[in-house]
């Protein structure tokens, strides 16, 4: 029985998909968990009583924003490092040396290192030993440029991003609030103090600050 | 049919990959180095929950003290969200990792292949229909666990995830209240101290005064 005839199970085609790469496993499980917890956090507002519905209104927008930062820099950065990190193995720039003797003793090694160079095709002809030795490493190298990346992504960029977004949001909506309660005082009875001059409104902060 | 926008973007990453791989200089992988051995280590034994523990420690190493130094916000503020952040990254890293590798060894215990006295349940995860190589199929078991895990998170996430956190960043935040409450109360004592010293001390002149009197 041939696999053409007989269809193909789900479990046959994510046999298929993920198999082959465990970069591309880590991080396409990586987006939806992060979308999963994210999603978790954001009920998790929506059913608190003891956060009134104005600050509901502006942390729920915050955590779906929070979100979408942490998702985007986790797939664009983590992707690029694994393409890197695949790349700099089927182009040969990042070999074993037992592979790029083998392959510079059957005649490939003009082709080691260019750009459009791919090994995975060369190495399918090559003898077992070293098509395990460059399978094992290139497999270490995508795992290992991916770790990286999620490091990266989630522990560095995601943290700042959000750590300034959520500022700016914080100071606008204190703004927002602070104008909204503005005509409500008399003129004559105004302080000028620090606390009621409009350009200190920016730098004023009520510690609700969300990450 | 070509999705539009999507191609753009794709050769805009395909550039950037090729530009930084340009960048890179050839490194020298001796057969048997510590290098070559430690990326092969890595490939062989980093997979999902490792990969989340990994994550999970860097986070806390990083991610705190990215927030005490928001320069954007009050001290008070940037307490508050390293408190968060340290209890999110605690409750998050421990049920992840947990329910991970509990999740592959579930999904090993089901796909096995099928013949004469295996169990059909043991099966269930099995492709059938694929060409099966051993390496593959340890990183398809590997996804099947961590494809499950998502599912099993779908309810961690909710169940324990977030009131954990919320436990953990109340604990730590009394926690800073309480030090600072101690650290105020110790920097008050040498000075009530000394108060009721010059107080007594004038009362005892007072007193030596009125006797001389």
């Amino acid at each position: 029985m041939t696999s053409a005839k007989t269809p193909l199970t789900i479990f046959d085609k994510l046999y298929k998909a993920y198999g082959g790469s465990m970069g591309k496993m880590l991080i396409h499980t990586g987006v939806i968990g992060w979308a999963l917890s994210s999603a978790a956090q954001i009920f998790a507002i929506a059913i608190n009583d003891k956060i009134p519905k104005e600050q509901k209104m502006f942390m729920i927008p915050q955590e779906f924003a929070d979100a979408c930062v942490n998702i985007l820099s986790f797939y664009a950065v983590t992707q690029t490092f694994s393409a890197v990190g695949k790349k700099l193995v089927s182009t040969g720039k990042w070999l074993p040396e037992n592979v790029k003797k083998h392959l510079v003793k059957k005649g490939f090694g003009a082709k080691i290192g260019k750009l459009n160079t791919n090994l995975e095709t060369i190495i399918e002809q090559m003898p077992s030993r070293i098509k395990t030795s460059y399978g094992r490493f290139e497999h270490g190298m995508d795992v290992t440029a991916t770790t990286i990346g999620s490091i990266i992504s989630c522990n560095l960029i995601t943290p700042l991003v959000r750590n300034l977004y959520a500022s700016h949001r914080q100071q606008t909506q204190i703004a927002k609030m602070n104008n909204k309660n503005e005509p409500l005082q008399k003129p004559n009875q105004q302080n000028y103090g620090q606390n009621n001059i409009k350009a200190f409104n920016p730098y004023r902060t009520n510690g609700s600050l969300k990450v | 049919m070509t999705m539009i926008g999507i191609n753009p973007l794709r050769t805009v990453a395909k550039k950037t990959v090729n530009r930084i791989v340009k960048a890179i200089p050839p490194v020298k992988f001796k057969t048997n180095g510590k290098m070559t051995n430690a990326v092969k280590w890595v490939g062989q034994h980093i997979s999902s929950p490792e990969n989340r523990l990994i994550l999970g420690v860097t986070a806390l190493m990083s991610q705190p003290f990215i927030d005490l130094h928001n320069r954007h916000v009050d001290e008070r503020t940037k307490e508050v969200s390293a408190a968060r952040t340290v209890a999110k990254i605690i409750a998050g890293t421990t049920t992840g990792v947990i329910v991970r590798y509990a999740c592959i060894a579930a999904a090993n215990a089901f796909t096995h292949k099928p013949g004469p006295g295996v169990k059909k349940l043991s099966t269930l995860f099995y492709p059938i229909n694929s060409k099966i190589t051993t390496k593959k199929l340890n990183k398809y078991i590997n996804f099947m666990g961590t494809a499950l895990s998502l599912g099993v998170m779908m309810f961690t996430n909710f169940l324990i995830d977030a009131p954990l956190t919320k436990f953990l960043t109340n604990k730590f935040i009394s926690n800073i209240d309480n030090k600072k409450a101690l650290k105020n109360k110790s920097i008050n004592l040498p000075r009530k101290s000394l108060d009721e010293f010059i107080k007594s001390s004038a009362n005892n002149v007072k007193g030596v005064n009125n006797d001389k009197c």
